[in-house]
């Protein structure tokens, strides 16, 4: 009948002392009290709310409702806050009030709680012409969505006029580019030596429509190298994928590189590619290192730190003696791949350090791992060919300066000349006195090569001219010795190399656009005969 | 029942294929049919408490079931029907039947009639019927719905067919039918139907047939600076000789000099911008001149001067150009904030608490100089660096409960709080000091206004009355009754010669000053009245309610000219920019929405031929606060909008 039943006027009689209530007086009462909480509660305290500019009813709004009726107000429901009603475990509809016992010991123990802080005014601009700025003290452009979606279904003529969002776009993928990634990617890890998989090598870099695949492609990628590290065709078929991309004249894989290139130089550096010794992973870091430089060459344009990281990461490879040979051997192909330039300006000036390190490495006696002396005469290999490329291209370029014999018989290298004046005060004129300076010059060389040449033998590899080249060196480093230290200068100023004056530090004299003749007599000192096959004929005849 | 749902597929069977007249013809041999269907089982229920129940719901399910074309119509005639029949059965006693009667068929009245329906709800005895002011002035009152011939004839042709007495009782006893020959009104016209408030519409229509002088007053510092500029406009057009005598004969003539003491120099000047002035306040230039009834306070000249290098500064604003928002937030206000003030160049912001005290906050002080003298741009540089100092305000004491209204005089030297003491005071921020204390409520005074001008003010209270005070007396000078319920909000008219109030009976009144009388009823909202505005040139008015609507009217011919929802929930403020193209509202749903004024004002004249005039306000930009609900809005003089809201944590 009413909402308030009977029962609970009778509990309030008896709570104010009133006993015999007769059924019928409390029947009729409930109906009226329920009248009366609603008038109380629905249209008074509602007003006081409203008044209050509030949408949340609190026990004051109450208390004010009770006071415009002039009934006394209720007592012990002081806090300003909405209650927080707890719902009555197995009630669908029944709350109350958490309202705990506390003990007065517990209270007055109790730190004091802090003091509320004072109520401020902050002013802020909320807009600016219409615009809303974006402030901290501005709702976020979120919380724009869902009432501007409710104006737009409102009215569709503002359109123009709301807010413009950017909504986060999600990818959707065909069913078709799914079926090709998946099976791609099953290929590759499966299957890397069929036919199958060549045949989507060609289609990954002729088809146009792949281009949503990319990312997935690349985090692929990402993701296999680092896991099958051991596992050197699955390595390889992911560097045949890489080509394929980028072959791919369709796709716009710039924004990708960052992921892709880490796999590379990871196949081109890393310290074990493959599990079994027999894993030919010394062709692996070659195919890299070529892919890392054709990113370089392609992109290096956009990305203008890109070559600058690639290198810097090489040679730091290189460069770390502690570093295994495999990865010495990678870093040197990567850097040879990026071109004679580089091998000139940054392989160069380490070039005899670097070998003096590797000597031990290479000699019989010395290292009895035969594992580790192949990996050095890799290498080697490797260092010859790159510098060896280097100084074809340095002659290509310059024949000319081949061309007048006098000046390639003069020609010196600064690093015997600097060790001529370590050795003597007296370098300037050395010319006096050749065969102490040769003796002097040859000491170090000589000995490289004599070893360089029984260990060739030994291998029986590189060359079989071991006693010429040798011999050949002699002559020739003895050759410019004629020539004072002064003369080189000025001979540099004449041929306009814009090299500072007497500059006698190697390293930076290498890194000076020096002439050929130079790089080809230390190479040629360093490496032994072998250099020679870089050489163009004539030269060749030239200097032997 | 089964053979209702196979009269209904029926039904719309032939309503999708189009057969109009096969329905209609079905329709009538039903309407025969049925009483002798029901004859028996109705005659056994005629004196019982089912035949409403039984009576409302056949006449609910033919309504449905009726015509498109006049279902709209038919279902109007629901809603009073329903609500009848519950107070009539619990007139009779029959308290619960009527309690499953309302249940039953709350549902359908929910969304358009919900805060009525709540407040019925409670009454389950007749004297709650006699107690209940809403119950009583229904059962005073009949109800008056439009409706058209063809629809009226059915209507009464089901009746009488089916003899449901009751029902019939009740359409005679309690509607009151307007019936218009030809087509069925069109279902958007629906705004009087909803008003089926206590108040009779015969008086309401009679009242709003007096005439309202909305016009402007005349000699305002406008119409000055505006006859100024065209003066010397014309004196530089016509001879420039003859510049320093144009000057004097105007300062002679115009009574009161506007700039009497401007080089020419400067006059040129303002030529210059007197051309833009001129467009700006073109609105407010073709509002009617009125002459005052009030004698009004005389401005000191210094103050004038203000202002009219405030009007020659301020910013035109259009559904093109949007002012710029400058919001005061109230942190930590640990829910006590109830209302906030500021006054007219943003330089002081007054908060009432409702631990009865009242704080001001002199914003220029606090390094931050929200003085409009600046230009914007040191404005904003002043902004940046706000967060150091909030600590400079002051706290007014003297009231004795809850303060819920707050408001600056326009010169900024006095504020005026009311509160739930029943009491009003005035306070001068200058000495920090209660100057007056206005007794004269008996119940809590929910809001107070100063007039345009000054000296004078409005307040409105729970007792159900309006009354208009001035500062130097403490009896009100008149009383306005009339109000069914709370009065909640007030506002001055422009020209100071009307106050509107609004109510929780869901009318806006407007009030004659002078006689006291009420000038125009205003029916049309559907929940109580939460905020008014008054557009500059003094013809329009908004209104806004507890459910996010907000109407614009026409005082002069009390038409509502753009009904329509505009926000989620409360709408807490209102406000007219000063050259009347823009309205901004601050709601509780955390958003400040802005509004075109001009294009739906247009667009009302265009169509007032056609008399059909529902054209929606124009929405031109939301914008969300952090959930701060709008307490307040002004625009400054020079069209700078100013907002104030309490941070809530939710």
């Amino acid at each position: 009948m009413s909402i308030v039943p009977k029962e609970t006027i009778e509990v309030v009689a008896q709570s104010i002392g009133i006993s015999n209530l007769s059924p019928e007086v409390s029947l009729a009462l409930a109906p009226d009290v329920e009248y009366r909480l609603r008038e109380i509660m629905q249209v008074e305290a509602i007003k006081c709310m409203r008044h209050s500019k509030r949408t949340v009813l609190t026990a004051e709004d109450v208390d004010s409702a009770l006071s415009l009726r002039n009934v006394e107000p209720i007592y012990g429901f002081a806090s300003t806050d909405p209650l927080r009603f707890k719902k009555a475990v197995g009630h669908k509809d029944l709350f109350y009030l958490d309202d705990r016992d506390l003990d007065f010991k517990e209270v007055i123990d109790s730190p004091l709680p802090k003091a509320p802080l004072e109520t401020a005014v902050v002013a802020h601009w909320l807009a600016i012409e219409g615009v809303q700025p974006a402030i901290p003290e501005n709702s976020p452009v979120e919380a724009i969505v869902s009432p501007s979606e409710n104006k737009k279904s409102e009215n569709t003529k503002e359109d123009g006029l709301l807010v413009d969002l950017k909504l986060p776009v999600k990818h959707v993928l065909s069913r078709e580019l799914q079926l090709y990634f998946d099976k791609i990617t099953e290929l590759t890890v499966t299957r890397p030596e069929s036919n199958l998989f060549k045949e989507a090598l060609v289609s990954l870099a002729m088809d146009s429509g792949i281009h949503p695949l990319v990312p997935y492609f690349s985090y692929f990628i990402a993701d296999e190298v680092a896991r099958s590290l051991n596992d050197l065709p699955i390595l390889f078929a992911l560097m045949r994928v890489v080509r394929s991309l980028l072959q791919n004249p369709h796709i716009h894989i710039e924004p990708y590189l960052h992921q892709l290139m880490p796999s590379i130089i990871t196949c081109v550096v890393a310290k074990r590619l493959g599990s079994r010794i027999a894993d030919n992973h010394w062709e692996l870091r070659d195919f890299s290192a070529n892919l890392a430089a054709s990113v370089c060459r392609r992109y290096g344009h956009v990305y203008h730190n890109l070559q600058s990281r690639l290198t810097k990461t090489l040679i730091n490879a290189f460069l770390d003696p502690s570093k295994a040979l495999t990865q010495h051997y990678g870093a040197i192909q990567g850097l040879a791949a990026l071109g004679p330039s580089v091998i000139r300006l940054l392989v160069l000036p380490n070039l005899e350090p670097y070998l003096q390190l590797l000597e031990p490495e290479m000699q019989l006696e010395k290292q009895k791992n035969e594992m580790k002396r192949k990996e050095a005469w890799r290498v080697y290999g490797a260092l010859q060919c790159a510098t060896g490329k280097c100084l074809y291209e340095r002659l290509k370029m310059m024949p000319t300066l081949l061309s007048p014999p006098k000046h390639g018989v003069w020609r010196i290298n600064p690093r015997i000349a600097i060790s001529r004046i370590k050795r003597k005060l007296s370098t300037n004129n050395s010319s006096q006195q050749p065969p102490f300076k040769k003796m002097a010059v040859d000491g170090p060389a000589g000995t490289i090569q004599a070893i360089a040449t029984t260990t060739a033998n030994l291998q029986g590899a590189e060359d079989g001219f071991a006693p010429q080249s040798s011999g050949a060196g002699t002559a020739q480093s003895s050759a410019p010795g004629q020539v004072s230290i002064d003369s080189i200068g000025s001979r540099r100023e004449k041929g306009g190399s814009g090299a500072p004056k007497g500059s006698v530090v190697l390293a930076q004299a290498w890194k000076e656009d020096l002439d050929a003749g130079n790089l080809l007599s230390s190479l040629f000192q360093l490496f032994g005969e072998g250099i020679l096959s870089f050489t163009q004929s004539p030269e060749k005849s030239f200097f032997l | 029942m089964e053979e209702e749902e196979l009269q209904k597929a029926v039904l719309t069977y032939l309503r999708k294929k189009g057969f109009t007249k096969t329905e209609l013809a079905l329709q009538e041999e039903q309407q025969n049919r049925l009483p002798s269907h029901s004859d028996l089982p109705l005659s056994r229920l005629e004196n019982s408490p089912g035949r409403y129940k039984n009576g409302y719901s056949k006449l609910r399910s033919w309504a449905h079931c009726s015509l498109d074309l006049y279902k709209h119509e038919l279902l109007r005639v629901l809603y009073p029907v329903y609500i009848h029949c519950f107070m009539d059965l619990v007139a009779e006693g029959h308290m619960q039947d009527a309690r499953e009667f309302f249940q039953n068929f709350r549902e359908d009245h929910e969304l358009m009639h919900l805060r009525d329906l709540q407040k019925l709800e409670g009454i389950l005895s007749p004297s709650h019927l006699e107690e209940m002011e809403l119950a009583r002035s229904l059962r005073q009152n009949k109800v008056r719905i439009k409706i058209c011939e063809y629809s009226y004839d059915l209507l009464l042709q089901y009746l009488q067919k089916t003899q449901s007495f009751s029902i019939l009782g009740i359409v005679n006893e309690r509607i009151n039918f307007e019936v218009s020959p030809g087509q069925p009104i069109s279902i958007s016209d629906d705004a009087e139907v909803v008003a089926l408030v206590g108040s009779s519409h015969d008086l309401a229509k009679h009242i709003n047939q007096k005439e309202v002088r909305w016009g402007l007053l005349e000699d305002s510092v406008e119409e000055r600076l505006e006859k100024g500029n065209s003066d010397s406009e014309k004196a530089e057009d016509e001879n420039k000789e003859i510049e320093p005598e144009e000057n004097k004969k105007r300062s002679a003539g115009g009574g009161k000099q506007t700039a009497p003491s401007k080089k020419s120099k400067k006059d040129k000047l303002v030529a210059a911008t007197g051309k833009n002035v001129r467009s700006e306040t073109s609105t407010v230039a073709v509002a009617p001149r009125v002459k005052p009834e009030l004698t009004l306070p005389v401005m000191p000249m210094e103050v004038e001067k203000m202002i009219i290098n405030d009007l020659r500064n301020r910013v035109q604003l259009s559904s093109m150009a949007l002012p710029s928002v400058c919001f005061y937030t109230f942190i930590n206000s640990h829910n006590g904030l109830n209302c906030s003030a500021i006054s007219q160049d943003g330089s002081f912001v007054v908060g009432g608490f409702s631990d009865s005290s009242l704080k001001v906050w002199d914003m220029s002080k606090i390094g931050q100089s929200a003085t409009l003298g600046e230009d914007q741009s040191t404005f904003n540089e002043h902004l940046v660096g706000t967060e150091e100092g909030k600590s400079s305000c002051t706290v007014f004491h003297g009231h004795s409960g809850p303060i819920y209204s707050a408001t600056f005089s326009p010169l900024g030297d006095f504020l005026l709080s009311s509160s739930s003491d029943s009491t009003i005071r005035l306070w001068s921020p200058k000495l920090n000091a209660n100057l007056v204390c206005y007794k004269g409520h008996n119940y809590p005074v929910w809001d107070v206004q100063f007039s345009p001008f000054g000296h004078y003010f409005a307040s409105s209270s729970h007792d159900r009355t309006a009354r208009i005070w001035s500062m130097d007396r403490i009896q009100p000078l008149r009383i306005m009754a009339g109000h069914l319920s709370d009065v909640d909000c007030v506002q001055w008219h422009a020209n100071c010669n009307y106050i509107a109030t609004g109510s929780s009976d869901k009318t806006v009144r407007l009030w004659d000053v002078q006689t006291g009388e009420c000038a125009r009823i205003f029916i049309g909202h559907r929940s109580t009245i939460l905020s008014l505005a008054m557009s500059p040139d003094g013809r329009f008015m908004a209104s806004g309610d507890e459910d996010g609507a907000i109407m614009i009217w026409d005082l002069s011919s009390s038409r509502c000219i753009s009904p329509l929802m505009g926000h989620n929930s409360c709408v807490w403020s209102l406000a007219f920019s000063r050259e009347g193209s823009l309205l901004a509202s601050g709601s509780a749903d955390c958003t400040l929405k802005l509004w075109d004024v001009t294009s739906s004002v247009k667009g009302q004249k265009i169509e007032e031929s056609k008399t059909s005039t529902t054209n929606r306000l124009r929405l031109l930009r939301a914008l969300p606060t952090k959930s701060t609900p709008v307490y307040t809005l002004q625009f400054s003089r020079r069209n700078l909008l100013l907002a104030a809201g309490a941070l809530s944590k939710c």
